[in-house]
C-alpha cells in the first residue's frame, strides 16, 4: 500500500514538473515589426513552401526587414484577415482584391505579374456532349440546360467574370441543368470533373488550363475548349495603406520597386519568377479594377 | 438476460434501404470518364510523395492539428464540466430558490449547441481574423455545451436518494454534493472525454480544410490540385499517428483505472487536465503561433432590419431546407445501415478487425474531399452530397460497433453457432442482437451531427443551407449570413429534440450503454 502512494506521489510530481517544463519553453515576446504576407493559394503545398520560402527571403534581404508568410486557403479568410491587418501584403485575384480593397480604407494595389494585365478564362467542354466551339459570345446560350460548374465561388476567372459573360449572353445560373450550377472548388477540379464527363461544361483560368497541359493532364480527345473570354485585370499584389508609417517613409515605394525589379539575372529571383509563372512583374494600380467592381456589384458578390 | 426483440435487430439494418435510391441515382448518373482518375487516385495509395518539403510541412500541420485540438479539449471539458453539473435538477436540488437558473443554462445551452464547429469557425474569422484563437474558440463553443449536456443527463440518471439523505444529517451541501457526485462523475468524463478528444481531431481537420491551418488545409491543397501521391502521404500520416494516439489514451486509461483507486483519480484527473493544456498551449508557441498577442476585435457594420427582410424574400429558403434535410436522411441511413449490414455479410473474428481498421480509415476522410472523388464517376446530384458525408460517420458508427462487439461475450453467439446455424445468423442473433438497440440510440444522436455537418457538405457540393452560407460569407452579406445561421441552428435545435426522443426510446430498450 505504502509503496502504491508513493509510485502515485511521484506520477504525480512527475506531471506537475512536466508541465511547469510545458510552459518554460514559452521564451520572451518578440516585438519586432514584421511584413506579413499572405496568399490565396491555387496550388499545391510543396509548391506553396517553395515559392514563399524564396520569396520571403529575398524581400527580406532587400527591403531588410523580417518577412513572414502566413498560409491562408479560403478566400474569405484572406480578406478578413486583410481587414483586420493580420497580412500586410497580399497576393489577391481581381475580385478578393477588390473585396479588400473596399473594406480597408486606404490599401493600395502595386504590382501585378505581365499576364494579370490581360488575364483570360476559358470555357471548356466535354466532347461527349452535344457543345460546339462557339465565336460568338450570344453563342453561350448553348449552354442553357447543360450541367456547368464553377471553381471557387470567389474565384474571378473561374466565377465572376464567366458568369458575367454568361449573363451578357442572357444567361442566368437557374438556366443550367438542375437549377443551378456546380461549385468545384478550384481551377483543376472544375478541369478533372469536365474531362470526366461529370458536367458537361465549365470555366476556368486559362493559366492553369495552360498549365495543365504542359504537365499532360488534358486529354485533348476528352475535353476542348470551346470560347475564350475577352482580356480582364486579374491578380495583383495589395498593400495595407500604413505601411510607410509602420515601416519607414517610401516602404511602399521600395516595396513596389522590389517586385519591378525581379528579373532573370539572379538565381532566386528567377525561381520566383518561374514558381508565380511570370516573365515579370508590372505596375498596377487600384482604378485597374474598376470594372470588376461594377461586375461584382452587379452579380451581388460585392454589396 | 433481456429478452431480445428481432425487431431492433432487423432496424439496425433497415437504414441502409437508403442505399436503394442513392444507388439508382448515382448509377444513372455513372460514367466512365472519370475512371482513370480513380485509378490514379488508388494507385497513388501505395507510392504517397516523399518529397522532404512535403512530408516537413505536413508533418507540421499534424502537429498543429494535434497541439490545437489537444488545447481546444482541455479547454472544452473543463466548461464542458462546470455547465454540466450547474444544469443537473441535482445540483439545484441542495440551492432550490435558483433552481430556474439551471433550467435555464439548460436550454440556452442548445443553442451554442446547434451550430456546427466550422460555421463557428467562419464567423468568428470574420470578428477575430486570422488566428489560432478561431479554431480553438469554433471547438470550445459547441463541444462544451456537448460535454455539457452528455454529463447532466447521465448525472441525473443516478439515484439522488444519497444526497437526501446526507443533506439531512445537516451536513453542508456543497461538501455533500461533491461526495455524491465526484465518484459518478469521473468515469463519465474519463469514457467520454477520450471520444472528445477524437472528435477534436476530427473537428480541427475540417477547420483546416476551411483554411484555419494544419492538416486538414494541406490535404485540402493537395486535393484541390489533384496531387494524389501528397494527398496520399498526409492521409497515411494522419492516419497513422490517430490510431498511434488511440492505442496510447487506451493503455493510459486502463493503467489509470487498474491502478489508481477513485480517491486519487480525481487529482489525476486535474493533473491531466493541467498536462494537456500546458502541453497544447507551448506546443502551440513553438510551433510560432503568436498565442499571447492580444485578440483585436474587427467591427462589421451589422444589417438593418429591412436589409434581414429584403435578403429573406430572395434566399430561397424553403428549397435549401428540403435539400438539407434530405441530404441528412440519406447520409443517416448510409452511417448507421451500413456496418451491420458489413457485420452480417463478413462475420468472423478476422474480418471484423478489418472492419474495424477500415471504419478507422474512413472516419478521418473529410466528406469535402469525398465528394470530388465521387463526382468523377458519377453526375452531379444530391446523392453524391448524402453519400459522402454518410461514408465517414458510417465510419464512426462501424468503428463504435465493432469496437463494442470486440468486447462483447461471445455466449450468445457460440450458443447458436452450435445449434448449427450459419455463420451469417449465428453473426445476427448472437452478435449484432444484443447491441442492437444501443447501436441505433448511437445512430439517433449521429443523424443529429450529420444534420449540424450538412453545413459543410454543402460548402463543396453546391446544395443545400452550407453552399448558400459559403456564398453568403464570400460576399461578405451579413444579412443573408445572419438569416442562414440562424435558418440552420432552429432545424438543427427541432433535429436535435427529434433524434433525442428516439435516442431515448432506444437506450430505454437498452442493455448496455454506447456513449458513456
Amino acid at each position: 500500500m505504502l509503496q502504491k502512494t508513493s509510485k502515485l506521489k511521484l506520477t504525480k510530481i512527475a506531471i506537475a514538473l512536466f508541465s511547469i517544463f510545458n510552459l518554460s519553453t514559452i521564451g520572451s515576446l518578440k516585438a519586432e515589426e514584421i511584413l506579413r504576407i499572405g496568399a490565396i493559394p491555387d496550388q499545391n503545398p510543396e509548391h506553396l513552401n517553395r515559392l514563399y520560402k524564396v520569396l520571403s527571403s529575398e524581400l527580406s534581404k532587400q527591403l531588410n526587414v523580417q518577412v513572414r508568410y502566413k498560409p491562408v486557403t479560403n478566400y474569405a479568410a484572406a480578406v478578413t484577415a486583410f481587414r483586420t491587418e493580420n497580412l500586410d501584403l497580399v497576393w489577391f485575384g481581381a475580385l478578393t482584391g477588390v473585396q479588400a480593397k473596399l473594406q480597408r480604407k486606404g490599401s493600395k494595389v502595386i504590382a501585378q505579374r505581365d499576364i494579370d494585365e490581360k488575364f483570360h478564362s476559358v470555357f471548356i467542354a466535354n466532347k461527349k456532349s452535344s457543345i460546339q466551339k462557339i465565336n460568338n459570345i450570344n453563342d453561350l446560350k448553348t449552354l442553357k440546360n447543360k450541367r456547368f460548374t464553377f471553381g471557387s465561388e470567389s474565384s474571378t476567372s473561374g466565377r465572376l467574370m464567366p458568369q458575367y459573360f454568361l449573363n451578357e449572353a442572357g444567361l442566368q445560373l437557374k438556366d443550367f441543368k438542375g437549377g443551378s450550377p456546380g461549385f468545384s472548388g478550384s481551377h483543376d477540379a472544375t478541369l478533372m470533373l469536365v474531362q470526366s464527363g461529370s458536367y458537361e461544361a465549365g470555366a476556368l483560368s486559362e493559366e492553369v488550363w495552360k498549365r495543365n497541359l504542359e504537365r499532360g493532364r488534358v486529354d485533348p480527345s476528352k475535353v476542348f475548349v470551346i470560347w475564350k473570354t475577352p482580356s480582364y485585370h486579374n491578380y495583383h499584389w495589395l498593400a495595407q495603406g500604413n505601411l510607410d508609417k509602420k515601416f519607414k517613409k517610401g516602404f511602399t515605394k521600395d516595396l513596389t520597386n522590389v517586385f519591378l525589379r525581379f528579373n532573370e539575372k539572379s538565381k532566386k529571383q528567377k525561381q520566383i519568377l518561374e514558381l508565380f509563372s511570370a516573365k515579370k512583374f508590372i505596375i498596377s494600380k487600384n482604378e485597374n479594377y474598376k470594372q470588376i467592381e461594377k461586375v461584382a456589384r452587379n452579380i451581388g458578390k460585392i454589396k | 438476460m433481456k429478452l431480445i426483440k428481432p425487431v431492433s435487430t432487423l432496424l439496425t439494418l433497415i437504414p441502409s434501404i437508403a442505399y436503394i435510391p442513392i444507388s439508382i441515382e448515382i448509377i444513372k448518373g455513372f460514367h466512365i470518364g472519370g475512371l482513370n482518375i480513380i485509378f490514379q487516385f488508388i494507385s497513388s495509395a501505395i507510392k504517397p510523395s516523399f518529397n522532404q518539403e512535403l512530408v516537413k510541412s505536413a508533418w507540421e500541420g499534424l502537429q498543429i492539428t494535434i497541439a490545437t485540438a489537444l488545447t481546444s479539449w482541455v479547454i472544452s471539458m473543463l466548461i464542458g464540466i462546470i455547465l454540466g453539473v450547474l444544469s443537473t435538477d441535482l445540483f439545484w436540488k441542495s440551492i432550490p430558490k435558483f433552481s430556474y437558473l439551471g433550467e435555464f443554462i439548460k436550454y440556452s445551452l442548445a443553442i451554442p449547441r446547434s451550430i456546427h464547429e466550422v460555421v463557428w469557425g467562419l464567423l468568428f474569422i470574420q470578428f477575430l481574423g486570422l488566428n489560432i484563437w478561431v479554431a480553438i474558440i469554433s471547438i470550445v463553443i459547441p463541444y462544451s455545451a456537448l460535454t455539457a449536456r452528455v454529463i447532466s443527463e447521465q448525472l441525473d440518471s443516478f439515484e439522488i436518494q444519497p444526497l437526501i439523505a446526507i443533506k439531512q444529517t445537516g451536513s453542508n451541501i456543497m461538501s455533500s454534493f461533491i461526495t455524491i457526485l465526484l465518484p459518478k462523475l469521473i468515469p463519465i468524463v474519463s469514457t467520454y472525454g477520450s471520444y472528445r478528444f477524437e472528435c477534436a481531431i476530427r473537428g480541427v481537420t475540417l477547420l483546416g480544410i476551411f483554411g484555419l491551418g494544419g492538416i486538414g488545409t494541406e490535404l485540402y491543397l493537395t486535393l484541390k490540385s489533384f496531387e494524389f501521391n501528397e494527398m496520399w502521404t498526409c492521409l497515411w500520416m494522419l492516419w497513422f499517428v490517430i490510431i498511434l494516439l488511440e492505442k496510447f489514451i487506451r493503455f493510459f486509461r486502463s493503467y489509470l483505472s487498474e491502478n489508481i483507486s477513485l480517491k486519487n483519480s480525481f487529482s489525476i484527473l486535474i493533473l491531466i487536465f493541467i498536462l494537456s493544456l500546458s502541453l497544447g498551449i507551448s506546443w502551440l508557441y513553438n510551433l510560432n503561433f503568436e498565442l499571447f498577442t492580444p485578440l483585436s476585435f474587427s467591427y462589421l457594420n451589422f444589417p438593418s432590419f429591412v436589409e434581414i427582410r429584403n435578403e429573406f424574400n430572395t434566399l430561397p429558403l424553403f428549397k435549401l431546407i428540403i435539400t438539407t434535410i434530405l441530404i441528412t436522411f440519406f447520409a443517416s441511413g448510409i452511417a448507421i445501415g451500413t456496418p451491420p449490414l458489413l457485420l452480417v455479410l463478413f462475420p468472423g473474428k478476422f474480418l471484423l478487425k478489418v472492419q474495424n481498421l477500415i471504419w478507422i480509415f474512413f472516419r478521418l476522410i473529410p466528406p469535402p474531399l469525398t465528394i470530388i472523388l465521387i463526382l468523377l464517376f458519377t453526375n452531379p446530384n444530391i446523392s453524391v452530397a448524402a453519400l459522402s458525408l454518410g461514408i465517414t460517420h458510417m465510419g464512426v458508427m462501424g468503428r463504435l460497433l465493432t469496437d463494442n462487439i470486440l468486447n462483447q461475450e461471445k455466449s450468445i453467439y457460440r450458443a447458436i453457432k452450435s445449434n448449427g446455424s450459419s455463420k451469417q445468423s449465428a453473426t445476427l442473433y448472437g452478435i449484432l442482437a444484443p447491441q442492437s438497440n444501443s447501436y441505433l440510440a448511437y445512430g439517433a444522436y449521429r443523424s443529429d451531427v450529420i444534420l449540424k455537418e450538412t453545413a459543410i457538405i454543402g460548402a463543396v457540393g453546391g446544395v443545400g443551407l452550407g453552399w448558400q452560407l459559403q456564398e453568403s460569407l464570400s460576399s461578405f452579406n451579413w444579412a443573408q449570413v445572419m438569416i442562414i445561421t440562424a435558418t440552420f441552428s432552429l432545424l438543427t435545435i427541432l433535429g436535435e429534440f427529434l433524434f433525442n426522443t428516439s435516442q431515448n426510446y432506444w437506450l430505454s430498450n437498452s442493455t448496455n450503454n454506447f456513449i458513456s
